[in-house]
């Protein structure tokens, strides 16, 4: 830079372009960042200010039947039996599967549409890494939306006057179903959104499959149990993830069902989650198998 | 140093007959490249395969050293990408997205953050990165995408048609800046585009690809060398360019009109001079003798041999000037233009591609 240069005030210098020598992370450190940034994505950070108005206002309106919950319970002072924690995203199931079918296309969908896919597949991980940390995104973003009211009614349940003991092996019970559930939806709703590369086919899509096979399933085994197919009504369980993680969660951990045919033995139940957890893989498999053929 | 390396890369989709690539033999080398070709001649088929995202059906390739079977990771670590088409999510601020796809890359949060603010300031996007992509020009998409694919510092960058869509402003910019990359930043560019002439600006060497077959590679110098050819413009008359020409094809020089100009093709160099040695004999004495010279251009290679190529080349450059100055004071014309031509790399495909 010469002196003429550095003379005239108010200039803004080309440094010129710098290399980077310093330190890279590895693979697994690539992974993290994409994990986290996704979950994140799902929330609207890191994107347009609109974009975090739905799923803020979706954990807002889930949140409203645990506050209302622990308010009643310490202002009346109720039992603690009121605290229903498996059954409850069961009972919103509704606001789960709008966030999920709303949310999914941001993760699934926007990739594929606008391209970027390209540039994510031009990059270290590949395609398996990449489309199986992105469903991990969604699961973790699903987990936080059905925990936190589970979270809201344990500790407001504890404040109000509830026995850890005996409210501990009963949330336990709803965490684990929770976890279940979210991995459950996160692969149907990937699938959908991975296909259907518009949104809003996106979010209709994952409405119709979860929400109406929610019906259906509640419908079925309605109908099943009451003609004495019992059988039928049990396995009629896979279709939906609600009514499954419900039936595994009355079958193993004895809870209270909010369906008409919950699995009646363990050994049902066991069968039946081990049925989900295959089918889960097999979705992940056709995901991942999209995202090979994405990068070709 | 070689930066890529292909041996008989040949890739055919699916059963198709015609193969998108084959037998692919190059070597690129540090500066810009160019990979030139028509839509359709393999150009983004030999990106993707260097990249480790399409396999090859036979053959090989090296980029930067680690082979493109098995070592695809490594590859991608140190290569940025570009992509011909739209790749940029329309909801994320530029700043965001470039930060983001610097971890991708392998960036720790801290160094990802400082160079992308760096690189878009270099592509110069420097005021629109905090804006939603969604509102870019494509000239601004143009440059997030380039900037996005130097973020993590790559050893090699290849550009898919980074001009595609821009005005001839915006052109000319990224054409100085993919010309930065290669020798400022010394970052080794691949560059594809089909349109010749912006390669020709700013590449060290150029790779010509025609149906998946390797045309030409060479140093862009050897394309537009001088060819010999002289293009004259005259003023006179109302016909005098006519006239002209007719007088320069009586004194037995091969010509032909181009455009408003007269093209003169190259006196066989190595011919004695004789006659035309002293011009100032008049065009008279100079016309019989140069007449057969042209006729017979086998007596050329033989008696321009050795290391007086060179020297006998530029002597009938000469003789050739002074014939058209000679034609033109005879016929009494003004001499607006003698001109060398120099090649164009469009002339690759219209001597190679017939044969």
């Amino acid at each position: 830079m010469s002196a003429q240069d550095s003379a005239s005030a108010g200039v803004i210098h080309d440094i010129g372009y710098r290399r980077y020598a310093g330190e890279r992370t590895s693979r697994s450190g690539i992974t993290r960042a994409l994990l986290f940034s996704g979950v994140l994505a799902v929330f609207g950070f890191g994107r347009s200010g609109k974009a975090k108005v739905l799923p803020f206002a979706l954990l807002g309106m889930t949140l409203v039947p645990a506050v209302i919950q622990v308010g009643i319970m310490s202002l009346i002072g109720l039992s603690a039996d009121l605290l229903n924690y498996s059954a409850y995203n069961a009972g919103s199931s509704f606001l789960v599967v709008l966030f999920v079918a709303a949310q999914a296309p941001v993760l699934f969908s926007r990739d594929l549409r606008s391209g970027v896919i390209s540039l994510y597949l031009a990059r270290p991980l590949g395609a398996t890494a990449f489309a199986l940390t992105r469903w991990a995104s969604l699961v973790l973003a699903i987990l936080a939306f059905v925990l936190t009211p589970l979270l809201v009614l344990f500790i407001g349940g504890l404040a109000a006057g509830a026995s850890l003991g005996e409210e501990l092996p009963r949330v336990a019970v709803a965490l684990a179903g929770a976890v279940l559930l979210a991995m459950l939806v996160a692969t149907v709703a990937s699938l959908v959104a991975s296909w259907t590369l518009r949104r809003g086919l996106a979010i209709a899509g994952s409405i119709m499959v979860l929400l109406v096979g929610l019906g259906v399933t509640a419908g079925l085994q309605e109908v099943a149990s009451t003609e004495g197919a019992t059988g039928l009504a049990h396995w009629a369980a896979l279709l939906s993830p609600f009514v499954l993680v419900d039936s595994v969660q009355v079958s193993l951990g004895d809870a209270t069902s909010q369906f008409p045919a919950p699995a009646d033995t363990v050994a049902t139940g066991l069968l039946l989650l081990g049925t989900a957890l295959a089918l889960m893989v097999l979705g992940m498999v056709l995901l991942v198998r999209r995202y090979r053929s994405k990068g070709a | 140093m070689t930066v890529i390396q292909t041996t008989a890369l040949t890739k055919r989709y699916g059963s198709a007959q015609v193969p998108a690539l084959d037998d692919l033999s190059i070597e690129v080398v540090d500066g810009v490249t160019g990979l030139v070709g028509a839509n359709g001649a393999g150009k983004s088929t030999l990106i993707k395969i260097l990249l480790g995202l399409l396999a090859p059906t036979s053959g090989s390739a090296s980029v930067l050293g680690h082979d493109i079977e098995g070592s695809g990771e490594q590859i991608r670590r140190a290569v940025g990408y570009m992509p011909e088409h739209d790749c940029l999510p329309p909801d994320m601020r530029c700043i965001d997205f470039v930060v983001h796809m610097g971890r991708m890359s392998g960036l720790p949060p801290a160094p990802a953050r400082e160079r992308a603010a760096d690189v878009l300031r270099h592509v110069g996007l420097a005021e629109e990165r905090y804006r939603l992509m969604g509102g870019y020009s494509t000239g601004m998409k143009q440059r997030a995408k380039l900037a996005q694919a130097l973020v993590h510092d790559p050893e090699l960058v290849m550009l898919d048609e980074p001009t595609n869509g821009l005005d001839p402003a915006a052109r000319d910019d990224m054409l100085a800046l993919v010309h930065r990359i290669g020798h400022d930043f010394g970052i080794p560019v691949l560059v594809t585009s089909h349109l010749l002439g912006e390669l020709e600006r700013i590449s060290d060497h150029v790779v010509v690809l025609d149906g998946g077959r390797l045309l030409r590679s060479e140093a862009t110098r050897s394309f537009l060398a001088d060819t010999g050819t002289v293009l004259v413009e005259v003023t006179g008359g109302g016909d005098a360019q006519q006239r002209m020409g007719e007088a320069l094809a009586a004194r037995g020089l091969s010509c032909r009109p181009h455009g408003g100009l007269i093209e003169i093709d190259p006196l066989t160099p190595g011919l004695p001079t004789g006659a035309g040695g002293t011009p100032e004999d008049g065009p008279g004495i100079g016309t019989p003798e140069d007449g057969p010279g042209i006729g017979t251009p086998e007596d050329g290679p033989g008696l321009g041999a050795g290391g007086r190529d060179g020297e006998a080349a530029a002597a009938a450059h000469d003789r050739l000037r002074d014939l058209v100055r000679d034609t033109a004071a005879d016929l009494d014309l003004g001499l607006v233009r003698v001109q060398a031509r120099t090649g164009r790399l469009e002339d690759v495909f219209r001597d190679e591609v017939p044969a």
